[in-house]
């Protein structure tokens, strides 16, 4: 579990790939790939997409597309956390902070735009983690890309990227993800903004069309070299809001493949043809209060709320209780996870006792939530089971336009008790990010200011021995700990609904579709 | 005649442009006064405060409402509906990427309504307190009463699912015209239902109404066929606030068949608007609100001049008594 790659593990698999290239690795691909072509495969997309464009994606819904029109220099393994090379034969870390590499040569975007050269390189890392050069549009991703310096083009194949800090996570989060997509320079800069819809890559697939509020559809690339070549010649991102719309869909057999709150998925788990299974996520859920506000400032009124709450009550309320526990920030898939994270019981007794000692008789707060069913149930529960312990809870539901600016700016002092879910990544400093002094104001909506906390994230995040990593990373869960802001409570699940002739493939837990491998099993 | 109509038409365009102003106007305060920030909406946690800042800026929303205003009656002048500040593309490049989905959809349920609605109408008002007429009413009166979504899920269930004769997704990916049309069935049938409905209570009114009337005893008197009577001289004019009715309805669906739109998973003017409100896009709210006001009120127009060419006796402009 969790990321497996160390700088030996990156230089062994660049020398593997580095040997199949020199023995023709594209043949040794293809017969890897082994599975048999079929013509069609319909994916459900819950959400619309916005752009295919590396520096300007705005969801994981882009994400999916985005990961198979375009190359890395390294991907994650189907299934797998773990990467391996893509469009490097090599991948080297030279020093903390420099990363070696080196192209696979015959690499060729689609549209006829030409061979892949560590221009492209450079200018696809540089236009995110870079001040934008004149007239270009700032990438809201550069904070992917901190620390970097440059990329130096070497060779045509070779370059190198240089960064002012030892970067932790450089490749799982950066190099491997979306802000690692490797675009065409000449693509980009002759498409200008028709480029998020018209995208040039050299990955499995081709986008032929995005139609907004109707999906994508992708052909395979018939120019693909790289390592893993899709099992279909045509893959339908068929944007689907509703879930009841979805569910009908499969069943009529014009979907093969969608993902479900595990709970709506259960109608279809006696499906003939359907397959069922629940995967469990790395998003993550927690009720937190605001530090700064009123009684809340005192730890005693939080410990309070913390024992005051019955999370497996909150979660049957608000997932049918489908969903794991969670007790600390990382979920167990992450490196660094608190497994040993106190599990906190329900204790009428000692909650009153602690509000009695902090002087609060006939405390009353309020609950900002989003207006969807899984957290109005759980907060309905978290109001009666507060009331017990003589706090009165007004649950104030909001639509997303509103709700996601309540704890920003000015507005986020006068939050109280809050409810929120964050997407993650399997590395901790993403996780954690937002719950830096830095990001009062923006997403820390519990405003903790913790010096401790935003040393240990900052020695975290450049620390590349994961040994002391780790320690770090849960010395930062136990200082979170300490404040009682955070009442965690889960990290989710997703149903994954598919024909049961089709394997799919994802990153775990990340919501991150890998559809250039999914496979007819 | 000419001269009357032609003034007519003049004050009929002048209350256009007041209504869209209106409209507009409407529009930019509410979009100043409703909470959120759309930065945060838009960007989500990858906003820093500085990209927040541009992109307030760049949607204008740090300017006051009557330099916002002005400025987007100026672009609109000059044929620019604006850009979408997510994907940087013309604002109306992305409302004709779906108008025609919404246009096909709402005049295809609008017609499926009138050519069911009215014969049910007649039939009711023709046969007046049978059977007939009370099994009309609570079929019509649990149409308009049932919504629209659904209806969609049951006939979905019904069609789709239980008997396998229609698609689910309301649009396909082929661009086959004989596939698209099969898709539209469902959707269309879901949509126009309540209409059915009400316009087969409206007909049924206004024809008992009509039938009424003494120019129809004359009619009778003067020995013309019942048929003659009920479908050319009663309906003709019993149709005069169906039509009305359409009018309104044709605007309201355009807008506003986003329920629909989003059980069939089809694209629509709706579903852009609601997306948009919802992520506080705004540049793409005031275009697609502006061109569904200004189709709303140039139906509406065409309704109106409709009406003389019904019924000869109604003129533009006079008081609408004037004999024929």
């Amino acid at each position: 579990m969790g990321n497996k790659l160390s700088r030996r593990r990156v230089l062994v698999t660049g020398a593997g790939a580095a040997a199949a290239a020199g023995v023709g690795w594209p043949w040794v691909a293809l017969a890897q790939s082994g599975a048999a072509t079929r013509p069609l495969l319909t994916v459900r997309s819950a959400a619309d997409f916005d752009l295919i464009d590396p520096a300007h994606r705005r969801n994981p819904t882009d994400g999916n597309v985005m990961r198979v029109v375009y190359q890395r220099l390294m991907q994650p393994k189907p299934n797998s956390s773990e990467v391996e090379l893509d469009a490097a034969s090599e991948v080297k870390q030279v020093s903390p902070t420099i990363i070696d590499f080196k192209l696979k040569p015959g690499q060729m975007f689609t549209d006829g735009f030409g061979e892949m050269t560590a221009e492209d390189v450079k200018f696809s890392f540089e236009r995110i983690g870079l001040p934008p050069v004149a007239g270009a549009k700032e990438s809201a991703y550069k904070g992917d890309w901190l620390y970097l310096v440059g990329v130096e083009v070497r060779g045509k194949y070779d370059g190198r990227i240089t960064l002012s800090q030892p970067r932790a996570n450089i490749y799982d989060v950066v190099i491997a993800d979306g802000s690692g997509c490797i675009v065409s320079k000449k693509a980009v800069e002759q498409r200008g903004v028709e480029f998020g819809i018209k995208p040039v890559g050299s990955g499995q697939y081709q986008l032929v069309s995005l139609d907004k509020q109707k999906g994508a559809v992708l052909r395979r690339n018939p120019g693909y070299k790289g390592p893993r070549r899709g099992a279909f010649d045509e893959i339908n991102v068929r944007v689907i809001t509703d879930a009841k719309t979805a569910d009908l869909a499969l069943r009529a057999g014009e979907l093969d493949f969608a993902i479900f709150a595990p709970a709506a998925a259960d109608p279809l788990r006696s499906v003939a043809g359907l397959t069922v299974s629940d995967q469990p996520s790395i998003a993550y859920v927690w009720m937190g209060m605001n530090m700064e506000k009123g009684p809340l400032a005192d730890l005693r009124v939080r410990q309070a709320i913390r024992l005051g709450v019955d999370v497996d009550q909150m979660l049957l309320a608000g997932y049918n209780g489908k969903v794991p526990r969670l007790n600390t920030a990382l979920p167990p898939q992450i490196m660094g996870h608190w497994k040993e994270a106190p599990v906190y019981k329900r204790n009428v007794a000692e909650a009153r006792a602690l509000l009695a000692a902090a002087g609060q008789s006939s405390l009353k707060l309020r609950l900002t939530i989003l207006n969807q069913p899984e957290y109005q149930n759980m907060a309905l529960v978290a109001k009666a089971l507060l009331a017990e312990i003589g706090v009165t809870v007004d649950v104030d539901a909001q639509p997303g336009g509103t709700y996601w600016s309540s704890g920003k700016a000015d507005v986020g002092k006068n939050l109280e008790l809050y409810m929120s879910r964050f997407n993650a990544k399997h590395d901790p400093n993403f996780v954690l990010q937002w719950f830096t002094p830095s990001q009062i104001g923006e997403w820390n909506w519990s405003r903790w200011n913790s010096a401790e906390f935003d040393g240990l994230f900052k020695a975290a995040g450049s620390e590349t021995d994961p040994v002391k990593r780790r320690v770090m990373v849960m010395d930062m869960q136990k200082a979170m700990d300490k404040t009682s802001a955070f009442v965690w409570l889960t990290n989710e699940a997703s149903a994954l609904v598919h024909k049961s002739w089709l394997k799919p493939a994802s990153v775990p837990g990340w919501g991150d579709w890998q559809y250039a491998d999914f496979s007819a099993g | 005649m000419q001269a009357d109509t032609a003034r007519y038409l003049a004050s009929r365009l002048v209350t256009t442009a007041l209504i869209v102003f209106g409209a507009m106007l409407l529009l930019f305060t509410l979009s100043s006064i409703v909470p959120g920030d759309p930065a945060a909406i838009l960007l989500g946690p990858q906003a820093t405060p500085e990209y927040s800042k541009r992109m307030i800026s760049e949607m204008g929303l740090d300017q006051p409402i009557h330099i916002r205003l002005w400025r987007f009656f100026a672009n609109v002048a000059s044929g620019n509906l604006g850009i979408d500040i997510v994907s940087g593309r013309p604002v109306w490049g992305m409302i004709t990427a779906v108008l025609p989905y919404t246009i096909v959809l709402t005049f295809s349920a609008i017609f499926l309504a009138v050519i069911t609605g009215i014969p049910l109408g007649i039939f009711a008002a023709t046969h007046r307190g049978s059977v007939m007429d009370s099994i009309l009413a609570f079929i019509s009166v649990a149409f308009i009463a049932v919504p629209g979504f659904v209806i969609a899920i049951f006939l979905l269930l019904i069609f789709a699912i239980w008997l396998n004769w229609l698609p689910v997704l309301g649009t396909s990916r082929s661009g086959d015209w004989l596939d698209e049309f099969r898709r539209m069935i469902l959707p269309t049938v879901a949509l126009s239902l309540g209409w059915v409905g009400f316009i087969a209570r409206l007909v049924r009114t206004s024809m008992l109404e009509v039938m009424g009337e003494n120019y129809i005893r004359t009619s009778r008197a003067y020995g013309l066929s019942e048929r003659l009577i009920t479908y050319k001289y009663a309906l003709k004019n019993a149709c005069i606030p169906t039509i009305t009715i359409l009018g309104l309805g044709i605007g309201r669906l355009l807008g506003g068949a986003v329920l629909i739109e989003i059980v069939f998973a089809r694209p629509g003017l709706g579903r852009l608007i609601y997306d948009a409100i919802s992520e506080r896009n705004y540049p793409v709210v005031q275009g697609a609100v502006l061109v569904v006001v200004v189709v709303f009120v140039l139906v509406n127009l065409m309704v109106d001049l409709s009406y003389s060419a019904i019924d000869p006796r109604i003129r533009h402009g006079s008081s609408g008594g004037g004999a024929a």
